[in-house]
């Protein structure tokens, strides 16, 4: 069925109206969101779109090179303070300043790709690991950086538009995440994509084959910086206000979660799975305003937990989603949806 | 300052042995490990507090509660994994972190709490002008003796064995009699059982539900340092990295004391990438 | 095919751009409501400081009891940030255009504060009482904004002072917190010494993520000082005085207001707590302070959860509310945002659970004069079994810089 025929085929953009369609159909979702959400949706929508934007870029290093990353909140720190510093000291415009930043958070990727190139596993997991701890320190140290004290942002604006409101924010970010996916997109349809790719499945095939393993290995950790970097920098403005503490190892682990949850070497996964998690990651606070449910855990917590440590309930429940996603699905959200179409195509046999 | 290092390195020798061990078996890089130990801890503070038990009936109850910890999250959750990835087994595990995490807080609030215990963790005894407290003394000495009795434990006892041989190879294995599932099971709950006295030698000092976080991220750094498939590399993995902290701290920076383990870490693995003490292995095309 | 989403997405573009929102000039007061909303972790490392808002929300059920403010009850909305300002805006946010605030109170915590302190400002929504002792707040001041938690400055200069002047001790050396509660600390600390024509022998910074506090002591201990400040939270405080323990060093410990839970200290550091001394915001909680008696009866026998301690944080989350609810009673049935801020310019000496609180017109170049409201601290220092004796009464400090 999803037979392609040349090269021209297999790079298009829609492989077919359906896609299309559905494309058209969630862009016009996209656009008219704004008019008929409250103003803290459109909050909820421009986090998740950031999120979204790093897992794709994530996505490339672990879903389509086969590398680990445990610290790419080093590479969005360094894209959020990038944008900021550039801005306020350099008096930068925004547009230019962004990704400006993106660049030295691709250039330090591929500072992490050199020792990467030997490392594979858990042995790759604690370098990554240790960058992002790295750099959160030393941003901290640094005064120029507004240490410890954080940094503010300052005003947004690009020509004359000025944009004070989510609602502004959310028409500038949502074209751009439309942009960065598109892009990853095409990149893995590319020479350097099927280079990735060969590099996943066995890299030193790959080298056989005449794959530079430094050049694509370097390559991709730069890239995958590279997004995280402009997410970081728009990052700091949605929250208008960074300090190093936000930058966590828990949000490296969880940008990782995002993309094996959404399933690896998928953009949809990609996205799927950044904005689940992310959206979980806002809304679970609330699950004891829930109906029924929430009477229930409180009830429960006054019997044989306690009522003061009532809201660490969303940690379980947070937890157990994961679990039970990558037990019954090893591709993730991925997965699933391919599932349930292959499901639906066949009905009802 | 060399001593107080070692003394630090025990905690994360034995979270590190902890780790090596399931990695050994199941090469699932365990992030759960620190909250089983935290699950563990807060077990025997429930067990010594509100029901008042003795110490020589808490303890054991303590490591018989890790055990069941350890072989009831293999079986219920890692066993039914399917064509699990390592990323996939480190996002299980993290979900498992959150859930223990989650339980634990739920529990016994967040206030910070500290566990009684036979010795005072702030009594020490003078060796030469250098103090060691008796509760550094005695994790230095568990650590050790953990190390020895595993050590003889996969090299000598039939059960070790038939654990080494399930990592070297699991179809053989099985087709030599040997039940690896109930080897994996076995497998976690011996480590349950190490980290988890990592976490009763951390208690008596404080406890809260964040504490085990650190110990075991370091103890996870220790052992891929020592080679991640080797105990012993574990362990001296584990002082090297106490030391060189301790050492750092007191004589350049102490500001950047936490993170330069790590940095010490990637350079280790530039020069040796599999580690201090392990065969570089290269994966078969 | 490419043209048509291109032209799509501009055409909704622009349709974008042509709307604009029209802002509700006064939102969360009904004829029988009030909506005031806090934020607190309940999760997450800065959990212990939870008990803040569970506080706040518990004596908002005493209030509504007694028949409310004017006629009206109050709705208190609280919510679980972790201490996360991604989440802390969000909840925000939420509330904010969900339900509709009329205004915040209190809130833990310096850095989500500052995630949502513009965002309040800019739609001139009151804030009174953020809970910590930040010079944030003031600098620069703001319209809407009253803090009232004690500037941790303040609490170094109250412990300077009372050290030299009473215990007589020359050699200062502190362990601070490498953030912004730290960084406060260490600035008040250098500039009342400084005063006394003396310096810090050491400064050591501990960071959050430590555990093993032995080189940090081995850097106290090598300065040879006869007072160390501990500017830190309590479990490193309690590791801190543990270690030197251990290594048989034992100056005279000064610390915070963080670490003035005297019950929760002692037990915790196992008895170890005792001769420290603190500096602290909120009256004692077993004083017989009418007031604290009263809250304890009314607020924390009726309505706290079964398992919460009537610890000091707890009744914070009262202190910080205190000053809302008389400007709240002060306004009377008319209630806008404006009036409120009016009433709460009008407190001079406000006497509630804390030192006594004044605010002032709002005047910019003023800011400690007319907006911080607490000024005042005392010192108190532990005894056995967690009691505390008080050293010296509220004491006044002025703050310029």
């Amino acid at each position: 069925m999803d037979m392609k025929r040349d090269y021209y085929e297999d790079v298009q953009l829609f492989t077919s109206g359906v896609v299309l369609f559905w494309f058209v159909v969630l862009l016009s979702l996209i656009a008219v969101l704004p008019f008929v959400v409250k103003n803290y949706y459109i909050y909820v929508a421009n986090f998740v779109a950031i999120n979204v934007i790093v897992a794709i870029g994530l996505n490339i290093l672990v879903g389509y090179t086969g590398q680990i990353s445990l610290g790419h909140a080093g590479f969005f720190a360094i894209g959020a303070y990038g944008t900021i510093l550039l801005m306020t000291k350099l008096h930068f415009p925004f547009l230019l300043a962004l990704p400006a930043a993106a660049l030295v958070a691709a250039l330090f990727g591929f500072l992490l790709g050199l020792p990467a190139l030997r490392l594979e596993g858990p042995y790759l997991a604690i370098a990554t690991l240790g960058f992002g701890l790295t750099i959160t320190q030393v941003i901290g140290r640094i005064e120029l950086f507004g240490g410890r004290q954080g940094l503010h942002t300052p005003e947004l604006i690009i020509g004359s538009w000025h944009l004070n409101s989510d609602r502004d924010f959310y028409c500038l970010l949502m074209p751009l995440t439309i942009l960065l996916a598109l892009g990853a997109r095409n990149l893995i349809k590319t020479k350097v994509g099927r280079a990735f790719i060969a590099i996943r499945d066995a890299d030193i095939a790959a080298e056989t084959m005449g794959v530079n393993l430094v050049f694509y290995k370097t390559l991709a950790f730069a890239v995958s910086a590279f997004y995280a970097g402009i997410a970081g920098g728009l990052y700091a403005f949605v929250l208008r206000y960074i300090e190093p503490e936000i930058f966590t190892l828990m949000m490296s682990i969880m940008f990782l979660a995002m993309v094996v949850v959404g399933g690896l070497g998928s953009i949809f996964g990609a996205i799927a799975g950044a904005a689940l998690l992310s959206w979980l990651d806002l809304q679970l606070r609330n699950i004891l305003d829930m109906p029924y449910i929430g009477d229930w855990l409180e009830a429960l917590s006054k019997n044989y937990f306690s009522i003061t440590g009532v809201s660490n309930i969303q940690f379980i429940v947070f937890g157990f989603i994961m679990i039970l996603i990558m037990l019954f699905e090893p591709l993730g959200l991925y997965g699933i949806w391919i599932r349930t179409k292959k499901y639906w195509r066949m009905w009802p046999f | 300052m060399i001593v107080s290092g070692i003394a630090a390195g025990s905690t994360y020798a034995l979270m590190g042995m902890a780790m090596v061990i399931i990695y050994k078996t199941s090469e699932v890089p365990n992030f759960a490990q620190g909250e089983m130990a935290l699950a563990t801890s807060f077990f025997t503070l429930m067990l010594l507090e509100q029901r008042g038990l003795p110490y020589h009936l808490a303890f054991p109850a303590a490591f018989l509660f890790a055990i069941g910890l350890g072989c009831l999250l293999e079986f219920a959750v890692l066993r039914r994994a399917k064509e699990p990835s390592v990323l996939g087994f480190i996002v299980i595990t993290i979900g498992l972190e959150m859930i223990l995490m989650g339980l634990v807080s739920w529990k016994f609030g967040a206030d910070p709490k500290t566990m009684p215990f036979p010795i005072s963790p702030y009594d020490s005894i003078a060796i030469g002008g250098v103090f060691i407290s008796s509760l550094e003394l005695l994790t230095l000495f568990v650590a050790l003796v953990l190390m020895i009795i595993l050590f003889i434990f996969f090299r000598f006892s039939k059960l070790g064995m038939a654990m080494k041989a399930t990592q070297q190879n699991h179809t053989a294995a099985r087709l030599m009699g040997i039940r690896t599932n109930r080897m994996l099971m076995l497998t976690w709950g011996i480590s349950s059982l190490v980290g988890c006295t990592a976490g009763l030698l951390i208690s008596p000092i404080t406890m809260q539900p964040y504490m085990m976080w650190d110990p075991m991220l370091k103890g996870f750094a220790a052992a891929v340092m020592g080679g991640m498939t080797s105990l012993p590399g574990a362990v001296f993995g584990a002082y090297i990295l106490g030391i060189i902290e301790n050492l750092f701290g007191g004589y350049v920076s102490i500001e950047f004391k936490s993170v330069i383990a790590f940095i010490i870490i990637v350079l280790v693995l530039c020069i040796r990438p599999s580690g201090l003490f392990s065969r570089h292995y290269v994966k078969k095309v | 095919m490419k043209n048509k989403v291109v032209w799509l997405l501009a055409a909704a573009m622009v349709f974008i751009f042509g709307l604009s929102l029209p802002v509700a000039a006064e939102v969360g007061v009904t004829d029988t409501e009030i909506h005031i909303g806090q934020w607190g972790p309940q999760t997450g490392p800065a959990a212990p400081w939870g008990s803040i808002a569970r506080g706040t929300g518990d004596y908002f059920k005493m209030i509504n009891a007694a028949g409310g403010i004017n006629g009206r009850k109050i709705v208190y909305h609280m919510f679980d940030d972790g201490y996360n300002p991604a989440k802390t805006k969000a909840g925000v946010k939420e509330l904010q255009e969900g339900v509709g605030i009329f205004s915040w109170v209190a809130g833990v915590g310096t850095a989500p504060g500052l995630a949502v302190r513009d965002y309040l400002m800019e739609k001139k929504i009151p804030w009174v009482g953020p809970c910590s002792g930040s010079l944030h707040w003031i600098n620069p001041a703001n319209r809407y904004l009253f803090p009232i938690y004690p500037l941790y400055i303040i609490d170094a200069k109250a412990l300077v002072k009372y050290a030299v002047e009473k215990l007589g001790k020359k050699r200062f050396a502190i362990a601070f917190q490498n953030d912004d509660y730290g960084k406060n600390g260490l600035r008040g600390v250098r500039e009342s010494l400084k005063k006394y024509g003396l310096e810090l022998v050491a400064e050591v910074p501990v960071e959050i993520k430590d555990a093993d506090m032995k080189p940090h002591v081995m850097k106290l201990r090598k300065a040879k000082p006869d007072a160390v400040l501990l500017w830190v939270g309590p479990v490193h405080a309690v590791k801190i005085v543990g270690t030197s323990k251990a290594m048989r060093f034992a100056p005279q410990w000064l610390s915070t207001s963080a670490c003035s839970d005297f019950p929760l200290m002692m037990h915790i550091s196992k008895g170890l707590w005792k001769g420290v001394i603190a500096s602290t915001f909120a009256s004692l909680p077993d004083s017989n302070d009418p007031l604290i008696t009263k809250y304890k009866k009314e607020v924390h026998e009726k309505f706290a959860a079964k398992n919460e301690r009537w610890g000091i944080f707890y009744y914070a989350g009262i202190l910080l509310a205190e000053p809302l609810v008389e400007a709240l009673k002060r306004c009377g049935r008319d209630l806008t945002r404006e009036r409120l801020v009016t009433e709460l310019e009008g407190l001079t000496d406000f006497k509630g659970l804390g030192g006594t609180i004044s605010f002032k017109p709002f005047d910019a170049k003023d800011p400690y004069g007319t907006r911080q409201g607490g000024k005042e601290v005392f010192l108190i220092e532990c005894l056995d079994g967690g009691k505390a004796k008080k050293l010296t009464d509220w004491t006044y400090f002025d703050y310029r810089w």
